[in-house]
């Protein structure tokens, strides 16, 4: 394709440094001027060079000249280590008679969608069976110099040099458009970056015409001479810019960005990618990051596409065309859900990771706004310098969205009851696209239902919440012999239960180890600031059972719910049951001691509810188990092991919680909700999501 | 009693996990915040969940100020060193000579050769090691007027150009275990690099000791030409017996009788955690240097 390609104008700056000094000071001198790329060559190895600009750079894109590298799987490993530590700013260039090869083995190892390891049996390169990633993060061009054909073909760039006058014929146009088109792709997936050298003349005329008419989109002056690259700056580069706008504005030359082969090859079927409102952030399956949206914290995913909405009215446009897509949605705020299917297998996932402000309201009230997408640590580490916490979960990696729209039951849970119990109001996206403000007086019933039961109701972006003086707090870890589970149990529970309300207690335990003497952990949060108390609070826990070792000390809230960040990697489907039980009595101790020993759930954790959680009324709130004095949570491998057992647990149960639930039976729903609860959600889910656009996490409809 | 004589330097052995570059690099500049002298990072290049070595020390480098960089050990099978040579000597001059060349042979052969490396048997490894040890030295020495022709079967440079020079006399550090690669370290490299895991006892550092002590001389080289480094790890904590499981002063009277005794003038702890890396420069360092002065009389 002769002609413009209409691919954003970026200059570059190609260096020389013969010594370090020089090599910063070209950097941040070309960064200054406001040049795009720096190309980095020369006796000094450049990708050492170049490693050390971009760490000290805010804003130049970095790229060594076109070599053939030496190991081609370290290179890769290497240009995602750069992308990822200087956050993107980088491009690979290759040339000479491996790059094919060489090609071949980075794309390869950056394909982390692909399975099994990698093998490329090239002459030049080889790899026999590399584990694949990481990918680049930001998306790393990769440009071929020396051979069009195979730039054409594979690559994002063709790179050359031209003298500017003259320059057109130097262009392979018809050698890269052909080899794309053979290839099934679009021939404006390859840019084309040209070197250029310096030269007295005045170079615009002739520049423009390599871009406008041999579709060249990256200008790299060559020149050792900072004069040069600042007048070039200064005075080419703004009249250039300027020529080549008005033309495409004349001409009406296509810009926008280009559905490249590899993200049409990626795409699933049912979503209609082009009819994506525009201006919204999307990651398909062949985008760069989609590696790190995929999958949540327990469930390994395969979406089609992920809508990232960086505000409330940009997630309302996108929840709106989801709702008229025939494919799973899964709403996504922190992404540790069981229940709440945040992601899946070709469907499309609403992840609500942007809306992550934090912002205080009110001083006197304790009021703050936190975004859907915060986690519940950095919601710890914010507050806890004005001396006020948020009950949140048991881990500082949660999402606020999810948990607060379902329960939340924390180290607060005794003293200041469940998260949702601390909600005042909330902005929330409704699937036909308004966006509404529910609190008691406003959208009453949808507030109602969003206490318990939010994933069916309405997608909260932000949530009002009313915090409590938490300074510093006693917490203890006590491990105890568990030899007899069931006794364990039944004492643990009297002892929390005889607490007061400041002290709240979890007890974790599990499948034990053969061969070693049975233990469980008890946790302990007790929400005061003197130690003596805080003993006389964890001595009735230590003296349910032998106490093996114990860790006992003053913490502050960020400490106990540590912030877990990074992306997910889960795998497969998670395995749990949930179930709410009024005391740990003798029929519940047995029950669970079965289960304990028969070896079904490595993690079988208890949490303490009860406290300032039964001060609400069940009515109040879609959350409606008040009366419950502990969550019971196991964590199983096989489905087939866990339900049998648990089922009979769960006869001793009152009902369970859905955010740790996964069994799919639909007996399930009368567990989560009491007749009374369920019927008014029906009502209001019929109100405010009629056509049940939000189906994937205990849908009443 | 084989004390010989070297300086201490304190340093930290970072895991380089690449889901969190930040926090890496926030290690290596909390590392020289309080006051270690050395901060390196392992080397497996075909570890997918491991930043890039020699990029990370790069960009390490590039925002510290005072703290030396050095891989603990680079992966020579996956690092030509012809290639490596210019990198670090490149790192060196841009840091201000703060870069050291930490070497090992390679070992997990598999992976080594699924990312395109050639599977060498244990003996040819120690002798691409020896060789590639050659190429770059042959090709820092600027003072050599000729071209650089060196190596073997393994690392063949034939009428290399030289240069550049580092910034600093870098020290090449090799990571050994066995008597054939303790006999390499005793002829040509400047330090002995091992982990006290892998060595299994403290016994275990006089054996390497007399082998690299005999190799160095027969070598006509001095047994000090050789710096004694050690990876250590441990816990901070109630005093105990075991070594490294206690008090900092505790710890810092182990690792006195250890230089005393055995010469190790290098301690790298093998650790992630801010606070025992503190603990490590702030409580341990000075009061080891203190006993080790007073050791030394």
């Amino acid at each position: 394709m002769s002609g413009d390609l209409g691919h954003p104008l970026r200059l570059g700056l190609r260096v020389t440094p013969p010594d370090a000094a020089t090599a910063l000071a070209a950097a941040r001198t070309a960064e200054r001027l406001g040049y795009d790329l720096l190309v980095v060559a020369g006796l000094l190895d450049p990708w050492t060079v170049l490693t050390w600009v971009a760490a000290r750079t805010e804003r130049i894109t970095v790229v060594a000249e076109p070599h053939d590298p030496p190991v081609a799987a370290v290179a890769a490993r290497a240009v995602a280590s750069l992308d990822r530590l200087a956050g993107g700013r980088v491009e690979l260039a290759l040339t000479g008679a491996g790059s094919r090869d060489a090609l071949a083995v980075v794309r390869g190892l950056w394909d982390e969608a692909a399975t099994g390891p990698l093998v490329v049996a090239g002459a030049h390169h080889a790899v026999r069976g590399a584990e694949r990633g990481p990918a680049p993060t930001q998306g790393v061009p990769i440009w071929v110099a020396g051979d069009p054909a195979l730039a054409g073909r594979e690559a994002d760039g063709w790179w050359g040099r031209v003298v500017p006058a003259g320059g057109l014929d130097d262009v392979p146009t018809a050698t890269l458009d052909g080899a794309a088109r053979a290839a099934g792709r679009d021939p404006r997936e390859v840019r084309r970056l040209v070197v250029v050298p310096a030269s007295g003349e005045d170079p615009v005329e002739d520049l423009a015409r390599l871009v406008l008419d041999a579709g060249v989109s990256t200008i790299v002056l060559d020149t050792p001479d900072a004069d040069q690259a600042r007048r070039f700056a200064e005075e080419s580069a703004p009249a250039l810019r300027d020529r080549v706008a008005r033309r495409r504005a004349a001409a009406g030359t296509a810009t926008g960005p280009v559905v490249t082969r590899h993200r049409r090859e990626r795409r699933r079927s049912g979503i209609d990618y082009d009819a994506v409102p525009a201006g919204l952030t999307v990651v398909e399956p062949g985008d760069p990051g989609y590696g790190r949206l995929r999958s949540t914290y327990l469930r390994g995913g395969a979406p089609g596409l992920v809508l990232r909405p960086g505000s409330a009215v940009e997630a309302a446009e996108a929840l709106a065309w989801a709702g008229t897509q025939d494919v799973p949605l899964g709403i996504r705020s922190g992404g540790h859900g069981f229940s709440g299917r945040s992601t899946n297998d070709g469907g499309i996932v609403l992840d609500l990771g942007r809306l992550a402000g934090i912002e205080v309201l009110d001083e006197g009230e304790r009021l703050v706004r936190v975004g859907a997408g915060a986690r519940w640590g950095e919601v710890a580490d914010a507050l806890a310098p004005l001396g006020w916490a948020v009950t949140s979960g048991d881990s500082g990696g949660v999402g606020v969205g999810g948990l607060a729209t379902a329960g939340g039951i924390g180290w607060f849970a005794r003293s200041h009851g469940l998260t949702i119990d601390r909600v005042r109001a909330a902005e929330v996206v409704l699937p036909n696209g308004s966006v509404v403000r529910a609190s008691a007086t406003e959208h009453p019933d949808l507030f109602w239902a969003l206490r318990g039961a939010g994933a069916n109701v309405g997608v909260v972006t932000s949530l009002d919440l009313a915090a409590a003086e938490v300074g510093t707090i006693g917490w203890g870890r006590l491990v105890l012999d568990a030899s007899d589970p069931a006794g364990l149990l039944r004492r643990w529970g009297a002892a929390v239960e005889a607490a007061p309300r400041d002290l709240t207690s979890f007890l974790l335990t599990g499948a034990q180890r053969r061969g070693e003497p049975a233990t469980a952990q008890v946790f302990a949060v007790v929400d005061v600031e003197d130690p003596d108390v805080i003993v006389d609070r964890l001595q009735p826990l230590a003296d349910v059972a032998p106490l093996l070792a114990q860790d006992v000390r003053l913490a502050t809230y960020p400490e106990v719910v540590v912030p877990g960040g990074g992306p997910h990697a889960g795998r497969g489907e998670p395995v749990s049951r949930s179930s709410l039980v009024d005391h740990l009595d003798q029929d519940v101790a047995d029950a669970a001691a079965a289960l304990l020993r028969g070896g079904i759930t490595p993690f079988f954790q208890i949490r303490s509810v009860g406290g300032a959680v039964a001060d609400v009324a069940p009515e109040a709130t879609a959350y409606a188990h008040r009366a419950a004095g502990f969550s019971v949570l196991g964590i199983g491998s096989s489905r087939s092991r866990l339900d049998p057992a648990w089922d009979r647990l769960h006869a001793h149960a009152r009902g369970l919680y859905l955010s740790f639930e996964t069994d799919p039976r639909p007996e399930r729903l009368q567990d989560a909700f009491p007749p009374a609860t369920l019927a008014r959600l029906r009502d209001v889910k019929r109100r405010y999501d009629p056509a049940g656009v939000l189906r994937d996490n205990f849908p009443v409809g | 009693m084989t004390d010989y004589g070297h300086d201490l330097i304190l340093g930290s052995f970072l895991t380089p996990t690449n889901a969190d570059p930040a926090a890496v690099v926030g290690l290596a500049r909390h590392a020289e915040d309080v006051g270690l002298d050395l901060v390196t990072f392992q080397d497996h290049p075909y570890q997918p969940a491991f930043l890039d070595a020699w990029t990370l020390m790069s960009y390490v480098a590039a925002v510290t100020e005072r703290v030396r960089i050095a891989a603990n050990v680079h992966n020579l099978p996956l690092r030509p060193p012809a290639v490596l040579a210019r990198a670090a000597a490149s790192l060196d001059l841009l840091s201000g000579g703060r870069v050291e060349l930490g070497l090992g042979a390679g070992a997990f052969w598999d992976a080594i050769e699924a990312m395109g490396g050639t599977r060498l048997t244990p003996g040819q490894a120690v002798a691409a090691l020896e060789e590639g040890i050659d190429v770059i030295r042959g090709l820092w020495d600027t003072t050599a007027r000729d071209r650089l022709v060196t190596g073997g079967d393994h690392h063949h440079l034939d009428g290399a150009k030289r240069g550049p020079a580092p910034a600093h006399d870098m020290a090449i550090w090799v990571g050994a275990l066995k008597p054939r690669m303790l006999r390499l370290v005793g002829r040509k490299a400047d330090g002995w690099l091992p982990s006290l895991g892998y060595l299994g006892s403290l016994d275990a550092l006089a054996a390497g000791n007399a082998v690299i002590d005999e190799a160095a001389v027969g070598a006509g080289r001095r047994p000090e030409d050789v710096r004694r480094l050690l990876n250590v790890g441990g816990r901070f904590g109630p005093p105990s017996d075991r070594f490294l499981q206690g008090s900092p002063a505790q710890w810092a009277e182990q690792l006195a009788a250890v230089t005393i005794e055995h010469g190790v003038s290098t301690y790298i702890l093998a650790s992630d955690d801010p606070t025992e890396i503190e603990l490590f420069a702030t409580e341990v360092g000075p009061a080891l240097r203190d006993l080790v002065a007073a050791g030394r009389g």
